[in-house]
């Protein structure tokens, strides 16, 4: 009975996170923030990252970024073997993030003003609503990450055919950096998409978070340096030593947001149990 | 097994009280009607029998388990008030998402979507998206949604309501039809449809349980409600006191009145009625036994 339980809580968090990504991909509305989300892409591609890639492979830019940023803030940046993703990484570290907190943002809110979850809640339980919409969108941004890419990889290959293999492995390893970076953000918004009344409100509430939490960090770290650790606890906060480190390298900072994401999505799990629907 | 038990149950929004130490045991079988006015508290009972909000205090029980257990799921569903459906998906679609929950296989909640739907005449709707239906047409949908799976207890809140007659007709003998496998819950405002339909009636006042009437006591035989078409209610109050057996007569609303009476004789105030509208040429419109459910609740 227990064990029949589970494996029904399982099948209906896939259930419902397929429903999510269908929802996302194959209607109208979804379609048209998927279009918005290919030009700013195709356009970052064509003109900042193609243009800085030719500067990155030029020794003299080298000297030149070296002197502005000191040696070895940017060191990380020359190492990698495909100039065009080394520019990705740093685009894709701060827009997927900010991504998140627009695309994840309607977890839970509308259908709660909606009462929706009324007809599931009889169905299934709150659990595997709060998990099946979590992994649903982060198939959906998965799939983004991956998109842009392979779009990167297509770039880099056009100007140089043989650095396929590198690009590819190279690329596998930055999908899977960028999917743990913006675990966290799922998972809060999640939470905030949970509490907001719909998806704007949840937006403005994690941008009120995120100013909020930055200021009192650094008013703390100027007070009491002590437990200037305390940085951690916010996500994204690892985002900025991320721009320098490429390949495994990057994967040092990954227990900081799987961490995060864990505390977060308990939170959420005792949230939805315990929220009016 | 009891189907619905609550002890002390009370719900506060704030420092307003909607329930207040309602106890109630409920057996499964014929439909179940609940009755109150505006704001006594119909839907906070409902929306805590489903396990959507958690009661300040008190314990409620379905079927032996608390609502939100995972052993209910699919077996208790709910019409909810104001629910409505992702705009974004067409209804059958959403239906089968909601038969697979519930165990289903995908061919097999496909045919038990469409089975629903057709139970409310709405077949040919599969295929729209909730936002092309009318408000009844999206009730109905509702309607059909709280019966997938056959569920063991379905509360209705307010069902009928905004819906055209000869629908709201369908829907009530729907009801009357499911209710051998399914006990029903409705809540509403329409006294006559309840009185159709239900064994039971639980009157909800202020956030209390004032009164729990059954359609089927005794007491019905010793009342008898009568409709006259145009007539002199004081001449007719006369008569019929003239009468033998005849306790009290009462005018209650136009042309209509309530006559309590001792005979322990089948049909003997009925045949002196008839004897007395004949004799004076008075046309009739009803004579119900028993009193009504208006007058029960509110007199």
């Amino acid at each position: 009975m227990e064990n029949s339980q589970h494996s029904n809580n399982l099948r209906n968090t896939l259930l419902l996170a397929q429903f999510e990504v269908k929802k996302m991909l194959f209607n109208p509305r979804g379609m048209i923030a998927l279009a918005a989300f290919a030009l700013v892409w195709l356009l970052i591609l064509l003109y900042p990252i193609r243009g800085a890639s030719e500067f990155l492979i030029t020794p003299h830019y080298k000297d030149l970024i070296e002197g502005i940023f000191g040696p070895d803030v940017v060191s990380e940046l020359f190492k990698w073997s495909v100039a065009e993703l080394a520019i990705y990484w740093i685009a894709a570290l701060y827009l997927f993030p900010m991504f998140s907190i627009f695309i994840a943002a309607d977890q839970f809110s509308s259908d709660k003003s909606r009462g929706t979850f009324r007809f599931l809640t009889l169905r299934t339980s709150r659990e595997s609503i709060f998990f099946g919409r979590f992994l649903g969108h982060m198939t959906i941004q998965t799939i983004l990450v991956s998109l842009t890419v392979l779009a990167t990889i297509a770039l880099a290959v056009s100007r140089e055919t043989a650095l396929l293999m590198p690009a590819i492995t190279s690329g596998i390893l930055v999908i899977v950096n960028l999917v743990i970076v913006i675990l966290p953000y799922t998972a809060l918004m999640a939470i905030l998409s949970l509490y907001a009344n719909s998806a704007r409100q949840a937006t403005i509430y994690a941008i009120l978070i995120w100013a909020a939490m930055s200021i009192t960090i650094a008013v703390i770290n100027n007070f009491l340096p002590i437990i200037s650790e305390l940085k951690w606890i916010l996500p994204g906060s690892q985002i900025s030593l991320m721009i320098n480190t490429q390949g495994l390298g990057s994967f040092a900072y990954a227990p900081v947001a799987l961490l995060q994401t864990i505390v977060l999505l308990l939170l959420g799990r005792i949230y939805i149990k315990r929220s009016a629907l | 097994m009891r189907l619905i038990e609550c002890k002390g149950l009370s719900k506060s929004y704030g420092s307003k009280q909607a329930l207040r130490q309602v106890d109630l045991n409920l057996e499964a079988g014929e439909p179940i009607a609940l009755v109150g006015p505006n704001g006594a508290g119909k839907t906070t009972l409902f929306s805590l029998l489903c396990g959507y909000i958690t009661p300040t205090d008190g314990e409620v029980s379905i079927l032996g388990h608390t609502p939100g257990d995972s052993a209910l799921l699919g077996r208790v569903s709910s019409l909810p008030q104001d629910a409505t459906l992702d705009p974004n998906f067409d209804i059958l679609t959403q239906l089968v998402l909601f038969a697979t929950l519930q165990g289903f296989s995908k061919s097999d909640a496909k045919s038990e979507g469409l089975r629903v739907l057709s139970l409310v005449d709405l077949a040919d709707c599969a295929s729209q998206k909730p936002k092309s239906l009318s408000h009844g047409m999206a009730k109905r949908v509702a309607i059909a949604q709280s019966l997938i799976g056959s569920p063991e207890l379905v509360l209705l809140d307010e069902p009928t309501a905004g819906l055209d007659p000869a629908n709201a007709k369908k829907i009530r003998e729907l009801v009357r039809t499911l209710s051998s496998k399914t006990t029903f819950i409705i809540s509403s405002h329409n006294l006559d449809e309840l009185e159709k339909l239900c064994g039971q009636v639980l009157y909800l006042e202020q956030g209390q349980l004032t009164q729990s009437v059954s359609m089927n006591d005794n007491l019905q035989n010793q009342y008898i409600t009568l409709t006259m078409q145009q007539c002199d209610a004081d001449k007719v109050v006369d008569a019929v006191m003239a009468l033998p057996d005849i306790n009290s007569i009462e005018k209650k609303q136009h042309n209509e009145f309530l006559i309590k009476h001792n005979s322990e004789e089948d049909y003997a105030i009925e045949s002196a009625l008839f004897a007395l509208f004949k004799h004076n040429n008075w046309q009739y419109k009803a004579i119900l036994k028993g009193r009504t459910l208006e007058d029960k609740l509110f007199s």
